[in-house]
């Protein structure tokens, strides 16, 4: 038998303290770092993007010149993907009315000036500011509704105190890693909520997982302390915490390097997602639960 | 082994072969048309893998609320004149353009309270009395009946894009509402995308065609079971003129000189596919076309049932007179892009206005139909003002590369993951092993089966699934570890093991499924291709990493009897 979990008991609840003082700051620099510094992509913020690829390499301040020349000075040029595939994403920003007209101007200009280049247009997005909103709110929308619906499920399958545990936990791991989003600067986009949601539900999955053995033990043991059992729940969990993470981190950053451009935003949510969820299965969802406990027993 | 496992075997066998059978067309790409396999299709590939449109066009209510409030005003001072009221319509209040308003002149100012009493009772729970004075009736449309407009528009809308796009020869197209203004437009592996956008915004062709009654809808039929024997037939993503210039010249021996076969389509509410086609025998002599139509619209005839109204510009008015004039009992067909929308019958020599019946019955459900017939008369364009809000296009070679390099990430994140559980949990580890492989296979084969649609983000929620059932397995696993280390016999471990484990393995999949509904309910095509593999591959992860787990082991121990667990 392998065995990567130490052998040794931790105490974990001894930790608690220090954690969710480290988490607490955490989370007040990301909010602080998400409200002021979120680049939002053009699924929320509106606009359009063209994506080209050349056939060979060309400098960014001809694309650059060229804009200028059209009249379209604030567009932004930026290489992606890896430096041998030439490829070149525009940003335009426009209303609903003039952005079809002048995303159809660039693309033209590109295809005159650039003929022996070869401008192959990969993918056009446009997005009118109106249905950037409307995205942006449904997004959110759909999170909200995925954590009423998991605290409700927590409720029921457990008990009403490991909700607020879990879903705290939640709102920490969310927090967190859109404010890693906010200061890297990489952008806010559709799929990134996709994966915030795919994170949600790991997390949640992890949180369930220790909440499941705490319940085991309180039912062997009812005179026993919450913190004990806790402390050994999480014990028992540990080598499973860790082998599952490790696998899904194996996929989450295998697709982050290999995947392609296309789909390195939400992996990178997905991979900042295990480990941060992980973290916070262990060292915020169960002192949490910890604290409305005490509460309860004192105000009763 | 026990009767019940093989129960559980044949069952997991029989299941394996229908999905191996389910995923062959799609790995050695058969032919679509190809029918001497049983399944057809082949796992469908989004928008962002083969390229294509997607649009998400938004509806401006704002005209079509215009015209229904002034047709209103002309249909109040009517009825008020019925009850020697005489009033005259006065004028339209554009301030809230959401909220038309419009007012009615009394010539009798002391008749405004009968007035206002008589339009209430004639009009209940329609329209809304926003003012009242001296004379002056102000009014405006109820909520009730704007959602009625809404509904109808969007409806409206919908078939005749899909006309349009039928016309364009896309297989899967994707046409459905969203919200209550909004309609969503998924074109994949359309080419020319310019000639889409255009399509969809472009006027459309009106004609009024006199129909063929002497050929009974038998025969018809008759020539449709032939031509269908001929291979003539209305396939998925062919042009749909095509296939009527096919069928017409199959059966222009059949047919009578001079006539053609014309469909009225009916689409499912369900998913807006052609549900039902019934033919026309059609003139092809069109004399009448809808530019020579001047205005189209709703009221009620003298019975008090709703009926379309249409007045015709000089020229057309008398076209319409010797049309109707020579076909007096015979059936006018009004045919849109080609498609029969209504074929009322010609009573007798209509000069000036005509008047469509729509029949007696339930007086909402006509108003409806009239309210429909109306916006295609009047259309020439689409009933509704369209914006393009999202318009999303993806070239075919971006997908190509994306499902490279996807395939090929996914194939080296699995790989770590297998070499990894082989190592840490040796033979047990192939147990696991054997259930991820299957895991796999049933995912692609539930998209072959139930039509869904293979995104980017969906190979990501693939190998993302597989990542995360082995949590299944190693939750199994580690718990008869506990067993065993507890000194419990191999017998007993691997039942406890099973047995602790199983509300913990359903309740974290459930979790994530939470998540995954709550994102086909928001979700835009690519996403929602993710939160479908999401949630196949959790109900895959169940069955398989638990119960074919399970299974496996059982296996296992009836060999190893007595030895110790390689786990």
């Amino acid at each position: 038998m392998i065995d990567f979990a130490p052998k040794k008991q931790f105490n974990f609840a001894s930790m608690f303290g220090m954690t969710s003082t480290v988490s607490s700051i955490l989370v007040v620099l990301s909010l602080i770092a998400l409200f002021s510094n979120m680049k939002y992509g053009v699924d929320f913020s509106g606009g359009a993007e063209i994506q080209v690829k050349f056939n060979e390499k060309v400098p960014m301040g001809d694309i650059r010149k060229l804009m200028d020349r059209e009249g379209l000075k604030g567009t932004q040029v930026q290489s992606i993907g890896e430096a041998n595939e030439n490829e070149v994403l525009l940003k335009l920003q426009g209303d609903e009315t003039n952005l079809n007209q002048i995303s159809e101007q660039v693309q033209q200009a590109l295809a005159k000036n650039f003929s022996e280049s070869g401008a192959n247009i990969r993918k056009v997005d446009i997005v009118g500011p109106k249905a950037g909103s409307s995205l942006r709110l449904s997004g959110f929308q759909a999170m909200a509704w995925a954590l009423i619906a998991i605290m409700i499920y927590i409720g029921l399958r457990f008990d009403f105190k490991y909700s607020p545990g879990a879903i705290i936990a939640l709102f920490h791991d969310v927090s967190i890693i859109l404010g890693i989003f906010a200061i890297t600067g990489t952008e806010f986009t559709l799929q990134v909520v996709a994966a915030l949601l795919a994170v949600i539900g790991y997390s949640v999955n992890d949180t369930v997982i220790v909440y499941d053995r705490v319940r085991e033990h309180e039912q062997k043991l009812p005179e026993g302390k919450l913190s004990d059992h806790i402390n050994l729940a999480v014990n028992e969990t540990l080598s499973r915490t860790i082998l599952t993470s490790g696998t899904t981190l194996f996929v989450s950053l295998s697709m982050f390097f290999f995947g392609g451009q296309a789909i390195r935003g939400f992996f990178f949510a997905i991979t900042l997602g295990v480990i941060i969820g992980t973290y916070s299965s262990i060292f915020i969802a169960a002192p949490i639960t910890l604290f409305f406990d005490r509460l309860k027993n004192k105000s009763a | 082994m026990k009767r019940s496992w093989w129960t559980r075997f044949i069952f997991l066998l029989l299941f394996t072969c229908l999905s191996i059978a389910a995923i062959l067309p799609t790995i050695f790409d058969f032919n679509e048309n190809n029918n001497n396999y049983f399944i057809s299709s082949k796992i469908n590939l989004g928008l962002d893998l083969q390229g294509g449109l997607y649009m998400v066009l938004g509806i401006d209510f704002k005209k079509v609320y215009k015209d229904e409030v002034a047709t209103y005003a002309k249909k109040i001072v009517d009825l008020l004149g019925d009850y020697e009221t005489k009033a005259e319509i006065g004028k339209l209040d554009l301030a809230d353009p959401l909220d038309p308003k419009h007012t009615i002149n009394l010539l009798d100012p002391n008749k405004l309270k009968q007035a206002v009493d008589q339009i209430k009772k004639s009009f209940p729970g329609l329209l809304r009395i926003t003012g009242e004075n001296a004379g002056e009736i102000q009014f405006a449309l109820s909520n009730v009946l704007k959602t009625q407009i809404e509904e109808q528009s969007v409806t409206k809308s919908i078939e005749v894009i899909r006309n349009r796009i039928d016309e364009f020869g896309v297989t899967e197209p994707e046409i459905v509402s969203q919200g209550n203004d909004r309609i969503v437009v998924a074109l994949p592996g359309v080419k020319d995308i310019e000639q889409a956008k255009s399509l969809i915004g472009k006027t459309a062709q009106l004609t009024f065609r006199v129909v063929n009654d002497n050929v009974g809808l038998g025969e018809i039929n008759t020539w449709l079971t032939k031509a269908k024997e001929a291979g003539i037939e209305y396939k998925k993503g062919e042009k749909f003129s095509n296939y009527l210039d096919k069928l017409n010249s199959f059966l222009k021996d059949d047919l009578p000189k001079g006539f053609s076969l014309a469909f009225k389509k009916t689409l499912s509410r369900l998913n807006n596919s052609v549900e039902n086609m019934e033919p026309f025998v059609l003139n092809n002599d069109v004399k009448l076309t809808g530019d020579l139509l001047q205005d189209a619209f709703t009221t009620f005839g003298q019975e008090g049932m709703p009926i379309v109204s249409l007045s015709f510009k000089t020229r057309g008015s008398k076209v319409f007179e010797e049309l109707t004039g020579n076909n007096i009992g015979k059936r006018l067909a009004i045919v849109l892009d080609g498609n029969v929308y209504s074929a009322p019958s010609i009573r007798s020599r209509i000069s000036g206005n005509a008047q469509i019946e729509l029949g007696r019955g339930n007086t909402q459900q006509i108003l409806k139909e009239a309210r429909e017939l109306a916006m295609v008369l009047r259309a020439g364009a689409l009933p509704v003002q369209l914006d393009f809000l999202e318009q999303r296009t993806v070239g075919p070679s971006l997908g190509h590369d994306s499902i490279e390099k996807a395939r090929l990430a996914s194939i080296i994140g699995c790989a770590l993951v297998f070499i990894f559980i082989c190592f840490y949990y040796k033979i047990s580890g192939f147990i696991a092993l054997t259930t991820l492989a299957l895991n796999v296979l049933f995912i692609l084969a539930a998209l072959v089966g139930l039509e869904a649609t293979l995104t980017l983000p969906g190979i990501a929620g693939i190998a993302l699934t597989i990542g995360m059932a082995v949590d299944a397995n190693i939750i199994v696993y580690e718990r008869i570890r506990e067993e065993v280390r507890k000194g419990v016999g191999n017998y007993k471990a691997v039942e406890n093991g099973f047995a602790q484990a199983f509300w913990t393995v359903l309740d974290a999949n459930f979790t994530t499924a939470m998540a995954g509904i709550c994102l086909i309910n928001f979700g835009t095509g690519p996403i929602r291709g993710f939160a479908v593999t999401l949630l196949i591959g959790i109900a895959a992860t169940v069955y398989t990493s638990y119960f074919v787990g399970k299974m496996l082991f059982e296996l296992y121990m009836n060999k190893v009897e007595g030895e110790d667990l390689s786990i």
